[in-house]
């Protein structure tokens, strides 16, 4: 697992950078950083995956029931977005400028349904309950 | 009609654990408890695989309930 590892850390430190280029705090991007690292980190003892050590960089696989959760909360997700944007342009009256600060909060809420969706949908608690 | 399973009594009678069990058929553990627990109907490669791995038929594994339709 050692490639894997080794990669997730590497893209986590690469997106922190590239929030620190585009104007975040440094603080702000060392904890996005922390946060990608330790999601890397419990991704492959979450249950949630096939772990494939063989496989170096992409250990990580979906099955069929993970795939089919991955769906629903995609779609769950596109809805809420769709949503939220139908609501405002009917607030503001139409098709206008759309701030920039409105697009990131959509996105954030959007990734926000995504995995509220996914972990209601696996019907799972945040630890993996102790092997049966 | 809904899928009803033995898969946990299967599973255990044999030794497996869950983790066991979904590493032999190359799925999650996350799977195999959802399957367990009637809340994902497993699909029939799927089924297949869980059966060779417990070298079970796997008409003893799965089945359709029949009261459902009768009721």
């Amino acid at each position: 697992m050692k490639a894997y590892y080794t990669s997730r850390i590497i893209i986590s430190l690469a997106f922190a950078v590239l929030q620190w280029a585009t104007g975040a705090i440094w603080w702000e991007a060392a904890l996005i950083a922390a946060v990608l690292i330790a999601l890397f980190m419990w991704a492959p003892r979450s249950g949630r995956y096939a772990v494939y050590p063989e496989l170096g960089v992409s250990a990580l696989r979906r099955d069929e029931f993970t795939q089919a959760i991955n769906d629903k909360a995609a779609r769950n997700a596109f809805m809420a977005m769709a949503l939220a944007v139908s609501g405002y342009l009917i607030i503001v009256g139409g098709v206008t400028a759309v701030p920039i600060q409105f697009v990131k909060w959509l996105l954030f809420g959007g990734i926000g349904v995504y995995y509220l969706s996914d972990f209601w949908l696996r019907g799972q608690r945040l630890i993996a309950k102790p092997q049966e | 009609m809904k899928l009803q399973n033995r898969l946990k009594q299967q599973r255990q009678n044999r030794g497996f654990t869950q983790a066991e069990l979904a590493t032999a058929v190359h799925v999650t553990r996350q799977t195999i408890i959802a399957v367990e627990k009637g809340r994902f109907n497993p699909s029939v490669k799927l089924a297949l695989e869980i059966a060779q791995a417990l070298n079970t038929p796997i008409t003893e594994l799965f089945w359709l309930d029949q009261q459902e339709n009768q009721s």
